[in-house]
């Protein structure tokens, strides 16, 4: 017995049990044992630096992203979230019942990372706020004749914005939702100003930066979902849709200065919210009590605790990533550490998914299920409308056993750690000309990517124990 | 430094073995799966549980069984298994139902959204 901290987590009923130590042991020495192998068989020329396209035909590609196939992902795009902050106002305050939470936190922000991965940048013709963007755009132009003008983007922000706006939609949902010392999970009402409150920022910095300038740096969901867009294989050139070799795209992404933030933005959130049901347990505990003992309220307290462990994760990840980076470039014939640091930060995208998938399969499982009957049925979830006739289903939890879930979630970090290897070696035969000194710098990569891979299974060992 | 990078990262493999080693072994040590059996029961003193949240842990299939005594008038939701069941203030109310889905589960007072019980339903 121990009184536990709560979790505000509006939505999950069923938690997952932690893997067994067997199954977390064989998972680390699979890693261990890949990664060495990695070592040994590795090639001598990069084999995803170029990009390698082909078209689809004109048909299918202009039945697919001409500027009909366009208005119509926009106006869908723009219809469902416009639904959802309808549904956070006007509907009912229980989290599970309200289309609102399901459908901005699972659908969308679990939904496209998984499409985007193998598909590619998904997100982009669905965008709701560059629909407007652009209809907006196009009407400034019929009107006065000419193009909109726009500030200059302070380069050297790059994608800063996009990550701390990442961490910022993580806080509202895991952080935010608690009240009274008691973790409600967030409020549907909330979720749905906060989406207005986001719309409202977002269209203001397209009009005065430009919506594809906003959409490539600033624009959380655009720069997050086309993060993991890059290691898909669909693509357009030109106008044209196309088929790229899986994973090549992902090589120049980190170009823009901020980029490396993201996914290290990324990758701590959902560490935070993993550690916070098992690993960093003790921790927030004792933190949240000695924030009460010295006068704070209860929710400020657990706020603030909350806050405090997820900005360590951030700064945790990033240290990580810093140290291999700084033994690279202490390797013969490195290139500067500026330049490493952006060159390796897409060979961390991977392990990002796969943390997501770790933390959130049975929960995307489990919620996709709610999207798809009662929630598009009764939207509102105020019993008032059956749209479906499928208002009165429910989750069925049996539908994944603990021993499925757990081969996901192992299965995913393993893969997610071989693929990292594989980008990260790839880059490092395109910096070092010499291949063993390339095999060299890739002793720290395969050191980042171990202990991040490590301590994903290890969360996962103790979540929820 | 070639060989001082090499020794580096060696050592931090090292490092990591030790670690999962260390976990694996801590872990297997404490494997405890102990089984509640019997009736627990959670007390309810001012819309809290008595002790802190109660913790069940039970193997699929088994029968879950315990018993809510309360001092205040509310409903027991039982989530994943979706059972509600009201209570009266100074009254009781039993829960036996079978351990059918495996997973961490909360019980709460629904309208004081107070957790209670965290069921635990091992493979």
């Amino acid at each position: 017995m121990s009184s536990l901290l709560p979790i505000a987590h509006a939505l999950v009923a069923r938690k997952d049990l932690p893997v067994p130590a067997w199954l977390f042991a064989w998972g680390a020495s699979i890693v261990l044992i890949v990664s060495f192998f990695a070592l040994s068989v590795g090639w001598r020329t990069p084999r995803f630096e170029k990009d390698r396209w082909r078209p689809l035909a004109a048909g299918l590609s202009r039945a697919l992203i001409a500027l009909p196939a366009q208005i119509f992902y926009g106006a869908l795009g723009v219809f469902l979230p416009g639904l959802a902050i309808y549904a956070g106002l006007r509907g009912t305050e229980a989290p599970d019942r309200n289309f609102a939470l399901t459908f901005l936190y699972v659908t969308t922000w679990l939904g496209f990372p998984l499409f985007s991965i193998f598909l590619g940048d998904v997100f982009r013709p669905f965008n709701p706020w560059r629909a407007v963007g652009r209809v907006v755009g196009g009407g400034f132009r019929a009107l006065a004749g000419q193009r909109p003008a726009h500030l200059r983007y302070p380069e050297r922000l790059g994608r800063w914005p996009a990550a701390i706006g990442l961490l910022a939609v993580v806080w509202l949902e895991i952080v935010y939702g608690a009240s009274g010392g008691v973790a409600v999970g967030l409020e549907p009402h909330v979720a749905a100003v906060a989406a207005l409150v986001y719309t409202g920022y977002t269209l203001t910095m397209m009009a005065l930066f430009g919506v594809e300038q906003w959409c490539r740096t600033g624009e959380v969901f655009s720069v997050y979902f086309g993060m993991f867009g890059k290691l898909g294989c669909f693509g357009v050139k030109d106008g044209r849709l196309g088929v790229r070799r899986p994973l090549s795209a992902a090589t120049k992404w980190a170009t823009v200065p901020g980029s490396a933030a993201v996914v290290v933005a990324s990758i701590a959130s959902t560490s935070f919210d993993g550690a916070q049901e098992g690993a960093f347990k003790g921790a927030l505990e004792s933190t949240f009590n000695r924030l009460v003992d010295a006068g704070v309220g209860l929710t400020s307290a657990l706020r603030l605790t909350d806050t405090l462990f997820m900005v360590l994760c951030f700064f945790g990840v990033a240290l990580v990533y810093l140290i291999g980076v700084r033994g690279m470039a202490g390797v013969p014939g490195a290139p500067s550490f500026k330049k490493l640091r952006t060159g390796f930060a897409h060979t961390l995208i991977p392990i990002a998914f796969a943390y997501l998938v770790a933390h959130y399969f049975s929960l995307f499982v489990f919620q996709e299920q709610a999207q798809f009957t009662y929630l598009l049925s009764d939207p509102l979830g105020t019993g008032t409308t059956d749209i479906f006739g499928t208002a009165s289903s429910g989750i069925d939890f049996r539908l994944l056993g603990a021993n499925a879930i757990w081969y996901v979630q192992v299965g995913a970090l393993v893969v997610g750690h071989v693929i990292g290897l594989t980008l990260a070696h790839d880059r490092a035969t395109a910096y070092w000309g010499d291949y063993r000194q390339a095999t060299r710098s890739q002793y720290w990569m395969l050191a980042v990517m171990v202990a991040f891979t490590c301590f994903g299974l290890y969360l996962l060992s103790v979540a929820n124990a | 430094m070639n060989s001082n990078t090499a020794r580096a990262a060696v050592g931090a493999v090292v490092v990591v073995v030790a670690i999962v080693l260390l976990i694996v072994l801590k872990s297997g040590g404490s494997d405890t799966n102990a089984t509640t059996k019997g009736v627990t029961t959670i007390v309810i003193k001012n819309g809290e549980p008595v002790g802190g949240i109660a913790q069940l842990t039970y193997n699929k299939g088994e029968e879950v069984r315990f018993k809510v005594d309360s001092d205040v008038s509310d409903e027991v939701h039982m989530h994943g298994y979706d059972i509600m069941k009201d209570v009266k203030a100074g009254g009781s109310v039993n829960f036996d139902f079978p351990a059918t889905i495996e997973g961490v589960f909360e019980a709460e007072l629904e309208g004081r959204k107070e957790q209670i019980l965290e069921l635990t339903v091992n493979p």
